[in-house]
């Protein structure tokens, strides 16, 4: 844990330092301005963190629902085109966003989506559903259906067969699926940018702006702010990242 | 592993139980503001009363024929305006989010929202865009902080709204007179938008490393040769590289340089030369032997912080002292200007032609114009931007109170910064120069 974190004592100094010239090793003087502006109300950076996290979070559960029943189809059926649909739902990951992003901008206004919330949450599952859809399937890969089978014969309900069969066996699948959606979505800056048309402001939108400035002290600050919920999120998931569980290393064949 | 499950998803509903609340904290800023605006209605103030009327014989901008100043503040009130603009400062920002936005929230009942960009050209290509998918009168963007080139592009797509900058009762304030106000790197402004601050390039640097700077080009030249690796400037097309370049350029041509507004190829190939002449010149005794340059200001900036170059070049003659304030240069940072000037210009506000919230724009750039908002901008506890308004057309109070304001250290006086404004390289130049300089002087 402490590996973990050590890169960012650079950021932390930064972010209160107040002169620090090459080759001190550490700041000469040192201030709160940083801190003090990222939390001040008129700053637009708490507004940025609510608009980050609504948008991560609405992402990652769309995308989960759309990732368990198409993780499903391509991992536990062999249909004809498989292929087709293989290669169509991994097209986001090797096709570059910038290519698409014009046109889906320009479709996006004539349906009245660009410039709102609803809008950047639904760009954001494009490069985001691939991701989950993937890990799904092979979740589902090494699922046995037949317990499900098992348990309508005692006399369950559809409700609760989901319930004590179904999602307790892809809950690792669902923990990682929706951690990449999490920090995929988290992190997008072109998208957010073209389809939110600056008005929905997210934590990228001015990290840039100001790591192009170059005022290294808010950079530094903000970049913190923009770090802790990803690392929240990946604590609280970590053990289904780790072989135990076998989310990711166990996953069967595609 | 049920166990450990429940914890997990007891996070993680704690999490989204606070997102409501995230959300709602944020917005309580501005809700405050609201509340106050409701008690104390605008018209009582004496600054708003005063603006009741637009200047006297003006043609009211299209669309508004016929109507006065009060239509359009009656028009404006309740309206939300984006306005677009480069976001990278944060004292900057502090100011338009903080004074701009209270006063217009609690005098006109205007809520302002700043988008802030990277780069203005953003804010340009989604205006682009925007028509391009036919939005002709929705379109997201109300305003937009703009210059130079970016100004051309919108002007001649004619995606401009206006003229409107003349209705603007505040608008006397300004000298349209003065060339540096009423045309935009060469290009007529014609009342398409509106000007609300000045800048003028100064050069910085540290007075306890260099007590006397050399402040002719000739002599810089000489300093550069004879302190190999202590100089650059920033690669052009930034803007306060070829800013620096222009000085050169105009020396290189001679002292009344023949540069028209329409760009004209002949006199660019007799007179450039000699400047790329002077540039490779000195290309082996700049900063890492002239092999590579900053590729932005902000780089520059950073580079004479940690002392590895000696001079910094800016547009605002303020920023020094307020880099020295926040702490990011040395305390004994200074300024100069070039014997022979420097070139100057002025930054202004435009609206879309597709503006969603064109009534509301105008107030605000009316309001960006008003002596209140020009001292508080030239308050270097603020911003300490130069006033857009002469100071001399204001009343005697507010020149007493302009007259008083505090300078930072590394601030030039007026006296010194009024004189020998260098007109900027006409638009249509740029482009052939930053090209001629990538060819001739970076790739060589």
């Amino acid at each position: 844990m402490g590996g973990l974190l050590l890169p960012f004592l650079p950021l932390l100094l930064w972010s209160v330092s107040h002169r620090w010239y090459f080759p001190a090793i550490i700041p000469t003087e040192w201030s709160w301005r940083a801190w003090s502006y990222v939390f001040k109300a008129n700053s637009q950076v708490l507004p940025a963190l609510g608009y980050s996290l609504v948008i991560a979070l609405a992402t990652t559960l769309l995308s989960i629902l759309i990732g368990i029943p198409a993780g499903r189809a391509m991992g536990l059926y062999r249909f004809r085109g498989q292929t087709v649909v293989r290669v169509l739902i991994l097209a986001p990951v090797i096709v570059p966003p910038l290519a698409v992003a014009m046109g889906i901008h320009m479709v996006f206004i004539r349906y009245g989506l660009a410039n709102t919330l609803a809008g950047v949450v639904l760009v954001h599952l494009i490069p985001v559903t691939p991701y989950v859809v993937l890990i799904m399937a092979s979740i589902f890969a090494n699922y046995n259906p037949e317990y499900e089978a098992q348990a309508r014969s005692l006399g369950a309900r559809p409700g609760q067969v989901f319930r004590y069969i179904t999602f307790p066996a892809i809950l690792p699948g669902i923990v990682v699926g929706g951690l990449f959606a999490f920090i995929i979505s988290w992190s997008e800056y072109l998208l957010t940018l073209l389809i939110g048309g600056g008005q929905v402001i997210t934590l990228p939108l001015l990290l840039f702006s100001f790591a192009n400035s170059g005022d290294n002290a808010l950079t530094a600050a903000l970049s913190l702010i923009f770090i802790g919920p990803a690392i929240i999120f990946l604590v609280l998931t970590s053990r289904y990242l780790t072989g135990r569980h076998a989310a990711v290393g166990g996953g069967g064949r595609l | 592993m049920g166990k450990r499950l429940n914890i997990n998803l007891g996070w993680l509903v704690v999490f989204i139980g606070l997102l409501p609340f995230l959300v709602q904290c944020a917005s309580t800023g501005s809700g405050a503001v609201q509340t106050q605006a409701k008690a104390e209605p605008a018209a009582d103030s004496p600054a708003a009363a005063v603006e009741e009327a637009g200047p006297p014989g003006v043609e009211p901008p299209p669309g508004y024929e016929g109507k006065t100043w009060a239509d359009v503040i009656a028009e404006a009130r309740g309206q939300t305006i984006n306005w677009y603009m480069w976001g990278g400062q944060d004292n900057i920002n502090n100011w338009i989010n903080g004074f701009v936005a209270d006063t217009l929230k609690a005098q006109y009942d205007i809520t302002l929202n700043q988008v802030p960009l990277v780069d203005t050209v953003e804010a340009v290509n989604k205006v682009l865009g925007e028509v391009e998918a036919g939005v002709e009168t929705d379109g997201a963007v109300d305003m937009i902080w703009i210059n130079g080139e970016n100004f051309h592009t919108l002007r001649q797509a004619d995606l401009l709204y206006g003229p409107f900058a003349q209705f603007l009762p505040n608008s006397p304030n300004v000298n349209w007179d003065d060339p540096s106000v009423n045309t935009d790197l060469g290009l007529p402004v014609d009342f398409y938008e509106s000007p609300w601050g000045k800048a003028r390039m100064v050069i910085a640097y540290d007075s306890a490393k260099l007590p006397e700077p050399p402040t002719t080009i000739d002599g810089l030249i000489e300093w550069i040769k004879a302190n190999p690796g202590k100089f650059t400037y920033p690669a052009p097309p930034d803007f306060t590289g070829t800013a620096f370049i222009t000085h050169l350029c105009y020396h290189a041509a001679g002292d009344d340089p023949p540069f028209t507004v329409e760009f004209d190829k002949q006199v660019f190939d007799e007179t450039f030369p000699a400047c790329w002449d002077m540039l490779n010149d000195i290309e082996p005794y700049l900063w890492r032997e002239g092999q590579t340059y900053p590729e932005s200001h902000a780089r520059q900036q950073d580079l004479f912080a940690n002392g590895e170059v000696f001079f910094d070049m800016a547009f605002n003659p303020a920023e020094a002292s307020s880099l020295v304030a926040a702490g990011r240069f040395p305390e004994t940072t200074r300024t100069f200007v070039f014997d022979s000037g420097t070139v100057a210009n002025t930054h202004y506000v435009a609206i879309p032609a597709n503006a969603a919230h064109k009534a509301a724009a105008m107030v605000l750039a009316n309001f960006l114009l008003s002596p209140d908002a020009q001292y508080s901008k030239a308050d270097v506890a603020n911003w300490g931007d130069f006033p857009a308004v002469e100071v001399a057309r204001l009343s005697p109070d507010w020149q007493a109170k302009f007259s008083a304001l505090p300078r930072g250290v590394a601030t030039l006086s007026n006296d010194i910064l009024d004189k020998n404004r260098l007109p900027e390289l006409p638009a249509t130049w740029r482009l052939p120069m930053e090209k001629g300089w990538e060819e001739n002087v970076l790739k060589r």
